[in-house]
């Protein structure tokens, strides 16, 4: 990566919208200037292709503007109609004694009211683009036609496919991969935070409708006493906590632990590696659920904890509140470390092997030189082998703080259905101490059928991504070290 | 890839030195056995006698193969169909696995070696929607599913988990960043289009990263049960993927009495996995390391 | 509006447009050949998924594995009840405690005919998941207890479930070789005697559900209003005969028993393994273990009284039935009726009973002697004067679970107990749409 940042560079933003300008501007200039056909084209998309003896082009475009058109206004306009009010309309039924079935009004559902109005509204949105740079096509093939120049056969325009627009045949499937199955439900989920969606508005025998700003302000409202905004700044900072120490202790001990197997005394290398990495290799449910039952209040560690007389002692210092069980999962001052404590056990192999890859990809040179230099072991390490590490993984650090926030099945899997709370506000909301935001999430979405406050939910967990992410990357960025090790 | 250490000349072994070198293997046999205490449990758990958790000895009583043999062949048993899971899981293990490393493959490419100029918007975008916490759109592709008539369907999971792999690509990207802009144009000066160059070049240089997408990619449909559990709520055990199917295992109700069971299943699964790792982990760790380095 | 193919057209589209903006349509296009238009004015799903012939496609779940053979019995002799239809009837297992969860995320998806325990009935009930009884209500009405019809029934009044048992309340379990049946009457004595051999009683105190108990013993109240999503609860009163004040303190004091012990599902299990649990509170569903464990000296009974400002309270309940319902989006509903009425008829809960050891809701099989000889039906049946049914709102679990926790921690920050009511009070009660 070359730091190639010319010194006058306008913000992104102005950058943007100038080329949405410039790219509209374009196409209202080349239908201006156009001839008949361009203008004509505007109309319907392949006519100009027609004229310019681009049949297949010129028939397959003609094709994909009735498809739209059918469906954007066929399929989708009654739903994109109701996208107002997300319907009105609510199901009845009436049993039929002769058929014996129900038999259905003519019911609206508002979810997929939501879902199908995002639809059109993408549709209607890539509709506009293709229309617009269409024209623009058409007007560069009219000049080359009057310039003489080669227009472009459907045979050649296949052979580009290949050749220059190859990154357009890449990208075309992953792309819509991403559109309807990330982006459109992201959007149709964002959209339900400004919706009265929760069980006793669950589709398809309730309608829900807009609600506005409510369930925002009451997450976020920090003088109201409501229980959603006091769990939501608990839940936000164990979030946090969370998200820091779970990378960092891993991140540190894996590469401590890597650098001890590969010490040059360590013998029998690959088979300690082997060690850990068999933790890795159950895959993560089946080993967090089997520590939970290790750790249970009536678990294998307790009896053998009480048989030793641990349980006792623990109990009469006033560590624990029942000489019965230590409470590794369910009191917060035990489950809290705890958790961080088996993530370290499920986490550090990973970072191990990845610290074990790098160790061995550091420059000779700078270590031999290091060493005639008269530097100890300690000196190197704090020097060149700890630089050189956070080098490379500084940015892949912000994601794992990032990944740590999202990090569900850690905490779920260990706290589901063993931990209750003692905080009543935190209960009055459905959240608890352990809880992360995506936890709560999607506890609210599953036991509690709240999907609004979920939704809210998820588009705060966004924000504070994108801040810690703007901010690490830009402070990473000012410390420029990128041409230490190159 | 030459290590820095083995330059130096070994110092020689002095008695200080002997004990420093045992002291150094005694960690980490101990922070080894830390580490494989769960994994022994596992495993003697699921050849153990109980039926249930073992809650009063580490070791069971006595031991037995019945675990293994109830969960590879359990006829008509309504909670375990750990073949058909097994099979199920597979099956979709190797769909996704395809598609989600081609896909992964041609954003990484087109990223790392074309220059377009939607090029620049498109990361920035994936890297936006990768902040958001991914089940929090579930409920919603549910619905598209639905609609498509894809739920209770190994297809429906496939197209799940692989829709949206293509944002994955960074890693790949980063690996791709490292092999040299001169063998690609020299085989641009020889005449070589875009896909040729993809196609003979690039993906033959890339086997690590190959290695590691597959890997990666493979074990997805492995681990998930949140997805999973959504999309396949017919209620019927022999629809479910292995991970949902040990997960029901050992739910409130069922617990007492397949635990044991479902260590047995975590065992079987997890061999294949370990055998994947262990034979894979040199590619593995290149295809990381080599990825990140510019990533 | 179910309009499958509308979508896959859609999809299909969205990846051509894709592909054309590329700019390089390849040349392959196939488009699924469908055309169809199931949008009619009337969207009767049902009839146009209508099987060919009398073939008629059912899906069954049941609350646990161990039903499917009792469930596949009954099957059995639903066909051969019915010859004239051929029926296909398929069984998925579906927990009775998170039953709800999955019909709500989607009824459309969820099975004809399903199984859940009685909490949930509200909470389905207001989704509009339930099909009301529409066949011979009364009759179902007549043929099972009271208790288990009420808890079948809507605000509306009308029937919406079908009683399938009714031993799905809790009670007491002890070991008779340390209590005689006039210990087990007060929980003070029980506690004294389960210290005094250095063991414990256990009861779930952080679980809404068993937590009730004592309030309600206490003259306490707390059930779902008119509106069947709300709570009303008045826990925190100062000017009733026994306030939620001193009922706090009563179960500090319980709490704090050396022969007490916090212990639900597991613990509770685990515990009446190695001996240490010799009583504990839990349902029939624990039966089994109490019965292997103790042997001859099992039994059961009826909730103790608990002295709280020192009088002796006996402890009331949340009576338990576990209700058959009838997904009112079936596209069978007639025969998903049927079956459901059949699933629960006295056969049925008969051979339930014999197979299962679960007691029946069914008045003619609940009064057989076999039934009445089996100890843990027995409690249940002398808690029935005790018990309620339930009707609570889903606000209720986690702020009366947290209150039970902070009791079993023995209130380690020493807030004011008229303090911590409120706070479970406001949360129990607060509106169920935030």
């Amino acid at each position: 990566m070359t730091s190639n940042t010319s010194a006058r560079k306008q913000p992104a933003i102005i950058r943007f919208f100038a080329s949405i300008g410039a790219f509209f501007m374009g196409a209202v200039h080349a239908f201006a200037q156009g001839d008949v056909w361009v203008k004509l084209s505007a109309l319907l998309w392949g006519v100009s292709c027609l004229a310019r003896r681009q049949f297949v082009k010129g028939i397959l475009l003609i094709a994909e503007q009735l498809l739209i058109l059918w469906a954007f206004f066929g399929l989708l306009w009654p739903y994109l109609l109701k996208f107002g009010t997300l319907g009105t309309v609510e199901a009845e039924q009436i049993y039929d004694p002769v058929t014996r079935r129900n038999v259905w009004n003519n019911y609206d559902n508002s979810f997929l009211i939501l879902l199908f109005s995002v639809l059109a509204i993408a549709l209607a949105v890539a509709a506009v683009v293709l229309w617009l740079r269409n024209l623009r096509l058409a007007r560069e093939v009219e000049l080359r036609a009057k310039e003489g120049k080669h227009i472009n056969s459907f045979r050649e325009d296949l052979r580009d496919c290949l050749g220059v627009k190859f990154h357009r045949t890449l990208l075309a499937l992953p792309t819509a991969g991403v559109l309807l199955f990330t982006v459109i439900p992201l959007l149709v989920m964002i959209l339900i935070a400004f919706t009265n969606y929760d069980r006793n508005h669950l589709v398809p025998s309730r309608l829900f409708t807009w609600v506005g700003w409510q369930n925002v302000s009451s997450l976020v409202n920090l003088t109201a006493s409501s229980s959603f905004a006091y769990a939501f700044r608990n839940v936000l900072v164990w979030t946090l906590v969370w998200a820091v120490l779970a990378t960092f202790t891993c991140y540190i001990f894996g590469i401590l632990m890597a650098m001890f197997i590969n010490h040059r005394d360590t013998r029998g290398k690959k088979f300690w590696r082997v060690c850990f990495m068999v933790a890795m290799a159950v895959p993560q449910f089946v080993s967090l659920l089997l520590v939970r039952n290790f750790f249970a209040d009536a678990g294998i560690v307790n009896t053998l904890c009480k048989n030793a007389g641990i349980t006792d002692w623990l109990h009469s210092i006033g560590a624990i509140p029942t000489a019965n069980y230590i409470p590794f999962l369910t009191h917060p001052a035990w489950a809290r470390p705890m958790i961080i404590l088996i993530n370290i056990w499920v986490g550090v192999p990973y970072q191990m092997l990845i610290a074990t890859g790098i160790l061995l990809n550091i420059p000779t040179e700078l270590i031999e030189a290091a060493r005639i230099d008269g530097a100890n072991a300690w000196q190197s390490f704090r020097s060149i082998t700890m630089p050189y590490i956070l080098f490379i993984t500084g940015p892949s650090l912000v994601n794992s703080v990032v990944s740590n926030i999202n990090n569900f099945n850690v905490i779920w899997l260990l706290s589901r259905d063993v931990y209750t709370t003692s905080d009543q506000l935190m209960a009055n909301a459905n959240a608890n101490e352990v809880d992360l935001l995506v936890t709560w999430l999607y506890r609210l979405t599953q036991d509690q059928s709240n999907y609004k406050m979920a939704s809210v939910i998820g588009i705060l967990v966004f924000i504070v991504c994108a801040i810690l992410t703007l901010v690490a990357f830009s402070n990473m960025i000012k410390g420029d070290k990128e041409e230490s090790f190159q | 890839m030459s290590n820095a250490r083995e330059f130096r000349s070994k110092p020689r072994l002095t008695p200080a030195r002997a004990l420093r070198i045992t002291c150094r293997h005694v960690v980490l046999a101990l922070l080894a056995i830390f580490w494989l205490i769960p994994i022994v449990w596992l495993v003697v758990t699921s050849f153990g006698i109980d039926k249930g958790p073992n809650l009063s000895t580490f070791f069971p009583k006595a031991y037995t193969l019945d675990h293994y043999r109830a969960i590879l062949a359990p006829g008509g048993d309504s909670v375990n169909q750990f073949p058909r899971w097994f099979l199920n899981t597979f099956i979709i293990a190797v769909f996704t696995c395809l598609i989600s490393t081609l896909f992964v493959l041609m954003v990484a490419y087109a990223m790392s070696c074309m220059r377009f100029k939607a090029r620049k918007p498109l990361m920035n975008i994936a890297i936006i929607l990768n902040l958001f916490p991914g089940f929090l759109s579930m409920i919603a592709v549910y619905f598209i599913l639905k609609e498509i008539g894809l739920t209770n369907s190994l297809t429906g999971l496939v197209i799940v988990y692989s829709a949206g792999s293509g944002m994955g690509y960074l890693i790949a990207k980063g690996f791709f960043d490292t092999i040299s802009k001169s063998l690609r144009e020299s085989a641009y000066l020889e005449g070589a289009n875009e896909f040729t160059v993809f196609w003979r070049i690039i993906i033959p240089l890339s086997k690590p990263i190959i290695v590691y997408t597959v890997i990666n990619a493979f074990l997805a449909p492995w681990m998930d049960f949140v997805l999973a559990s959504l999309m396949l709520n017919s209620g019927v055990s022999a629809q479910k993927t292995v991970a949902l199917g040990l997960f029901s295992m050992v739910d409130k109700v069922n617990r007492n009495n397949y635990f044991a069971q479902f260590c047995a299943g975590g065992v079987i699964v997890s061999i294949p996995i370990s055998i994947l790792f262990v034979i894979m982990q040199k590619f593995y760790v290149e295809g990381i390391t080599g990825g990140s380095v510019k990533g | 509006m179910r309009n499958r193919k509308h979508f896959l057209w859609l999809t299909a589209m969205f990846m051509m447009v894709c592909l054309v903006m590329t700019g390089c349509a390849s040349t392959d296009q196939t488009q699924p050949g469908v055309t169809d238009d199931p949008q009619a004015t009337v969207d009767t799903g049902a009839v146009t998924d209508a099987p060919s012939g009398d073939t008629v496609n059912l899906r069954v779940w049941v609350g646990d594995n161990e039903d499917v053979a009792w469930i596949n019995q009954v099957i059995e002799r639903f066909k051969a009840a019915n010859p004239s239809k051929t029926y296909n009837i398929d069984v998925g297992v579906q927990n009775e405690g998170d039953c709800s969860k999955v019909v709500l995320s989607d009824p459309e998806a969820a099975a004809d005919v399903f199984t859940f325990a009685d909490d949930q009935f509200n909470s389905l009930y207001n989704a509009g998941a339930l099909m009301e009884v529409v066949d011979d209500p009364d009759g179902i009405r007549a043929a099972n207890t009271e208790d288990s019809v009420a808890a079948a029934t809507g605000q509306d009044g009308k029937l919406y479930a079908y009683p399938a048992t009714a031993d799905n309340g809790y009670f007491m379990f002890y070991n008779t070789e340390y209590f005689t049946a006039d210990d087990v009457q007060t929980m003070d004595g029980m506690l004294a005697k389960a210290a005094e051999a250095g063991k414990y009683v256990a009861y779930p105190m952080s679980n809404g559900w068993y937590f009730y108990s004592f309030f309600k013993g206490a003259g306490l109240d707390m059930h779902v209003m008119d509106d069947g999503v709300t709570n009303t609860c008045n826990w925190n009163a100062t000017d009733t005969e026994i306030t939620g004040v001193e009922v706090m303190q009563a179960l500090l004091d319980i709490a704090a028993n050396p022969g007490f012990r916090e212990a639900d599902s597991d613990p509770f299990v685990a515990g009446v393994k190695d001996g240490s649990i010799i009583a504990g509170v839990s349902g029939t569903w624990n039966a089994n273990v109490a019965a292997e464990a103790w042997g001859d000296s099992y039994a059961a009974t009826k909730l103790p009284t608990f002295t709280v400002a020192g009088r002796q309270v006996q402890m009331a309940s949340f009576s338990g039935f576990k209700l058959v319902g009838v997904n009112k989006y079936s596209d069978n509903v007639g025969d998903a009726m049927d079956f459901a009425a059949f699933m629960t008829n006295y056969e049925s809960q008969v051979s339930r009973f014999e197979m299962r050891r679960q007691g029946p809701s069914n008045v003619e099989a609940l009064a057989s002697d076999v039934v009445q000889a089996e100890p843990a039906i027995a409690a249940v049946v002398s808690q029935t004067e005790f018990a309620d049914v339930q009707r609570v709102g889903s606000k209720y679990w986690d702020p009366a679970a947290a209150l039970g926790k902070i009791i079993v921690n023995g209130n380690p920050d020493n807030q004011d107990l008229q303090t911590l009511l409120d706070n479970a009070v406001a949360g129990i009660t607060a509106p169920a749409d935030q």
